[in-house]
C-alpha cells in the first residue's frame, strides 16, 4: 500500500487540523476522544444491541461495512421477514450519541451551553424494543430522551421515536421467492429497507449539521412521531418491491407512537403513500432504483378547517459494493413537491430537495463519506416581500429559496458498536444567499454556518 | 381509503395471531422442531442463494457441496472451532442452537443442488490456475489440488476433502489466506502445511490464479 503523502492525505490533514481548532483546541480534543473511546471500549465488546443478540452475528452482517444503520442486502431481508429471523431473545438495547458542534460564523448564543458553542454534550439516548415476538412477527420501536432540547436550555424530554410493527411471511423454494407483510409506523420512510428515504439516509447521525435551517419536502421528516401509517408489503424474487400505506393523525389508540413529540401535527383522514423499487445484486454490487409518492392533507391551524395539500413524488437510487475489507455505498434521492393551500386565491408552490451521500469503509472500522445537499423552493405567495402564514409552506416561511452545501465526514468504529466520526459541513448558499445579506452570513459569506461536528455513537445491550 | 387501512389492520392482528407458532416457513433459529430444509430456504438462502449458488464472494457456494463437510463446518461454527472472521461474525450466531438433526438436513438439502460456475474471461491467469490445480506449484513442493479434492475438484473422502469446483474466487483466497496465515481453522491443518508448511509455499499471485481457475469449474 502506498504509504506517500498525497494531496488528498494533506488536505485530510489540514481540514483535522482546522476541524480540531474550531471545536475545543487540539489538546482538550484529543484528550476528550481518548477519555470516551476508552470509556466505550471498556464496556463488554460482545455486548451487542438487540437484533444482534437475536441472531447472534455481527453488526456488519446487517449494516453495510458496520456503519449503522445503512442496510445490507441480508439486513434488508431480515427487516422484511419482520425481524424474525434468529431467536427470541431480551428485546432490549441502548443506544447514546455524545457530541459536540460549532460553527464558523457567530455562534448562538444564550444562557449556559448553546447548540453549537463546542461544548461536548451528551446529546441523545435511546432505548430500543427490538426484536422478534412470534415467528412471523416483530417490532423495532426507538424511545429517545434528548438530552439537549434547544439553546434556551437543556432540559430534556423523552418521546417516541423510529417505531416499526410487522407481520411478514415468505413464500420461497427453488423456483419462487414472495415476501409479504404487513407494518404499522410513525414515520413515513422508517418502515423502507433502503437508505435513501429521509428516515434512514442523509443526516442519519444524530446531530448532524444537515442541510441546516432549511426546510425540506414534507417527506423529510415533518410527520416523524406524528402519525401513525399502515400498510401492506410485496418482495418479489429479489427484484420488485412494492407497498402502500395510509397515514393518518397519530392521536388516540395510536398516541402510544407520538408521545412527546412536542405539538401534535394533524393530518385529514387517511393519506396514502406508495412506494415501488426494483433491486438487482450481482457479484459483490448491488442496485437500487424506487420511486414513492406521498398524498398529504394537514391542517393549517388547530381549528382544523382548512388544509394544505402536499403531494411529494421522489425518486431514489442506492448502490453497494460489500465485498471484505472494502464498502462502498451512494445514494441519490430528489423529491419534488407540490403545495396547494386551502386559502383560496393562493398560488401553489414548489419544494425540491436533491440528497447525495457517498460513503467507504475499510475493514469496517475506518470510513469517510461525502455528502451533497440542495433544496430550493418557490414563494409564489410573497407580496411585497411580505408572507401570509396561512398561504405558505413551511419552507415558503423559513424565506428560503435555495440551500446548497456539502458535508465530508471522516469516521472509525473501534468495535463493531461504536463510532466515532468528524464532519465538516460547508454551505455555498443558505437561504439563497451565497453571499451578500441573509442568516447566519459570515463575513458577508454563506460559509458562516458552515458547521464542525464531533460525535461518539454508540450502542449497547446485555 | 379508511377502510382499506381499517381491513389491513385487523387482517394483520389476525395474521400476527395465527403466526405465533409455525414450522411450515419459520425463520427461528431455536426450534428444533423447525426442518433443516425450512431453515436452508428462509434463512440461509438469504446470503447462500435458494440454490446454494450465493451471489455475494462473501458467502461460499454451498450448491453440490459435500454433505459430510457442511455438517462438519456447521459443527465447528457452532463450537467456535472455527474462527476465522467470516465464520465468526456470520456463523457461530446462526449455528448456535442448530440440532445435529436439522444440521444434518440442511446438509443434505444444499449438497443435492447443482453448482454454478462463474465465469472469468482472464485465459492467462485461468491457464496458471488450471497448471497448480492439476499438477500443483510447477517447480515447488505443492502439491496438486486434484491430488484430494478430486480431478473435477467435486471433494470426496467422505466430506474431508470439500468441493472447490464453482466456489467463488474470493472465498477460495481468503480461505487460502486464512489457513496459510493463522490457526484459525483447525479442520485446515493440512491446508496450513500445503500452504506455508513447506519452503516454496504458495504465493499470493499463485493463490489468486488458481481461485479463479476454481471458480470457473
Amino acid at each position: 500500500m502506498n504509504s506517500y503523502p498525497t494531496q488528498l492525505d494533506c488536505a485530510a490533514v489540514k481540514l483535522f487540523r482546522y476541524c480540531c481548532r474550531r471545536l475545543f483546541g487540539v489538546k482538550p480534543f484529543i484528550i476528550y476522544t481518548l477519555l470516551l473511546t476508552t470509556a466505550l471500549l471498556s464496556v463488554n465488546a460482545r455486548a451487542v444491541p438487540a437484533f444482534a443478540r437475536q441472531t447472534g452475528q455481527n453488526c456488519l452482517a446487517c449494516h453495510a461495512g458496520g456503519q449503522f444503520p445503512e442496510l445490507t442486502p441480508y439486513g434488508r431481508l431480515f427487516k422484511l421477514t419482520g425481524y424474525t429471523i434468529g431467536k427470541r431473545s431480551i428485546p432490549l438495547a441502548v443506544m447514546g450519541v455524545f457530541g459536540a458542534s460549532t460553527v464558523k460564523g457567530a455562534p448562538t448564543t444564550g444562557a449556559g451551553h448553546t447548540a453549537n458553542d463546542g461544548t461536548l454534550t451528551f446529546d441523545t439516548g435511546s432505548l430500543f424494543v427490538a426484536g422478534k415476538i412470534t415467528d412471523k412477527s416483530g417490532l423495532f420501536a426507538q424511545i429517545t430522551y434528548d438530552n439537549y432540547a434547544g439553546d434556551t436550555s437543556a432540559s430534556g424530554h423523552v418521546f417516541s421515536d423510529n417505531t416499526d410493527f410487522r407481520y411478514a411471511d415468505r413464500i420461497i423454494d427453488t423456483s419462487q421467492d414472495l415476501i409479504y407483510g404487513f407494518d404499522l409506523n410513525n414515520n413515513p420512510g422508517v418502515q423502507d429497507v433502503w437508505n435513501s428515504t429521509p428516515a434512514w439516509g442523509y443526516n442519519v447521525v444524530p446531530i448532524s449539521t444537515g442541510f441546516g435551517s432549511a426546510v425540506g419536502p414534507l417527506i423529510n421528516g415533518t410527520l416523524a412521531s406524528q402519525v401513525a401509517g399502515t400498510g401492506a408489503y410485496l418482495y418479489w424474487d429479489k427484484t420488485v418491491y412494492a407497498e402502500i400505506s395510509g397515514y393518518r393523525t397519530g392521536d388516540g389508540v395510536y398516541s402510544f407512537m407520538t408521545q412527546g413529540n412536542g405539538q401534535q401535527i394533524y393530518i385529514k383522514g387517511e393519506n396514502p403513500y406508495l412506494r415501488l423499487a426494483l433491486t438487482h445484486e450481482w457479484g459483490a454490487q448491488n442496485v437500487m432504483i424506487g420511486y414513492s409518492y406521498f398524498d398529504v392533507e394537514q391542517y393549517t391551524d388547530p381549528t382544523r378547517t382548512l388544509t394544505n395539500h402536499y403531494r411529494d413524488n421522489t425518486v431514489d437510487f442506492q448502490y453497494q459494493y460489500l465485498l471484505d475489507p472494502h464498502t462502498f455505498t451512494a445514494e441519490i434521492t430528489r423529491t419534488n413537491e407540490t403545495v396547494n393551500y386551502g386559502d383560496a386565491g393562493a398560488l401553489p408552490d414548489t419544494v425540491n430537495s436533491l440528497l447525495a451521500k457517498a460513503s467507504y469503509t475499510y475493514e469496517a472500522k475506518y470510513g469517510a463519506a461525502l455528502s451533497y445537499f440542495n433544496i430550493s423552493n418557490s414563494s409564489n405567495n410573497m407580496v411585497g416581500g411580505t408572507l401570509n402564514p396561512m398561504l405558505a409552506s413551511a419552507s415558503e416561511m423559513a424565506g428560503q429559496a435555495g440551500t446548497e452545501g456539502w458535508t465530508p465526514e471522516i469516521f472509525w468504529l473501534p468495535i463493531q458498536n461504536v463510532r466515532v466520526g468528524l464532519q465538516y459541513t460547508m454551505f455555498d448558499r443558505v437561504n439563497g444567499v451565497a453571499s451578500g445579506l441573509g442568516t447566519g452570513t459570515y463575513n458577508g459569506k454563506a460559509s458562516g454556518d458552515n458547521a464542525v461536528v464531533f460525535y461518539v455513537w454508540g450502542a449497547f445491550g446485555n | 381509503m379508511k377502510r382499506i387501512i381499517i381491513s389491513l389492520s385487523v387482517l394483520g392482528v389476525v395474521l400476527v395471531a395465527a403466526g405465533c407458532n409455525t414450522t411450515e416457513s419459520s425463520r427461528n433459529l431455536a426450534d428444533p422442531m423447525v426442518p433443516g430444509k425450512v431453515l436452508a430456504q428462509q434463512v440461509c438462502s438469504n446470503c447462500h442463494g435458494i440454490d446454494g449458488n450465493s451471489i455475494n464472494p462473501t458467502f461460499p457456494k454451498l450448491a453440490g457441496q459435500q454433505a459430510e463437510y457442511i455438517v462438519s463446518e456447521l459443527k465447528e461454527f457452532k463450537s467456535h472451532d472455527r474462527s476465522d472472521p467470516a465464520g465468526y461474525q456470520y456463523m457461530w450466531g446462526i449455528s448456535r442452537s442448530l440440532t445435529d438433526k436439522q444440521i444434518t438436513e440442511l446438509a443434505e438439502y444444499f449438497s443435492s443442488q447443482k453448482n454454478r460456475p462463474d465465469k472469468s474471461d482472464n485465459a492467462k491467469l485461468l491457464a496458471e490456475g488450471e497448471d497448480i490445480f492439476k499438477h500443483g506449484i510447477p517447480g515447488g513442493q505443492t502439491p496438486a489440488c486434484a491430488t484430494c479434492h478430486g480431478k473435477d475438484g467435486a471433494g470426496g473422502g467422505n466430506g474431508v476433502f470439500p468441493r472447490i469446483a464453482g466456489q467463488h474466487a474470493d472465498y477460495i483466497a481468503k480461505q487460502l489466506w486464512v489457513f496459510k496465515n493463522t490457526n484459525q481453522r483447525p479442520d485446515g491443518t493440512l491446508m496450513k502445511v500445503i500452504t506455508n508448511g513447506i519452503p516454496k509455499s504458495i504465493t499470493p499471485e499463485q493463490i489468486k490464479a488458481v481461485s479463479l481457475y476454481l471458480s470457473t469449474i
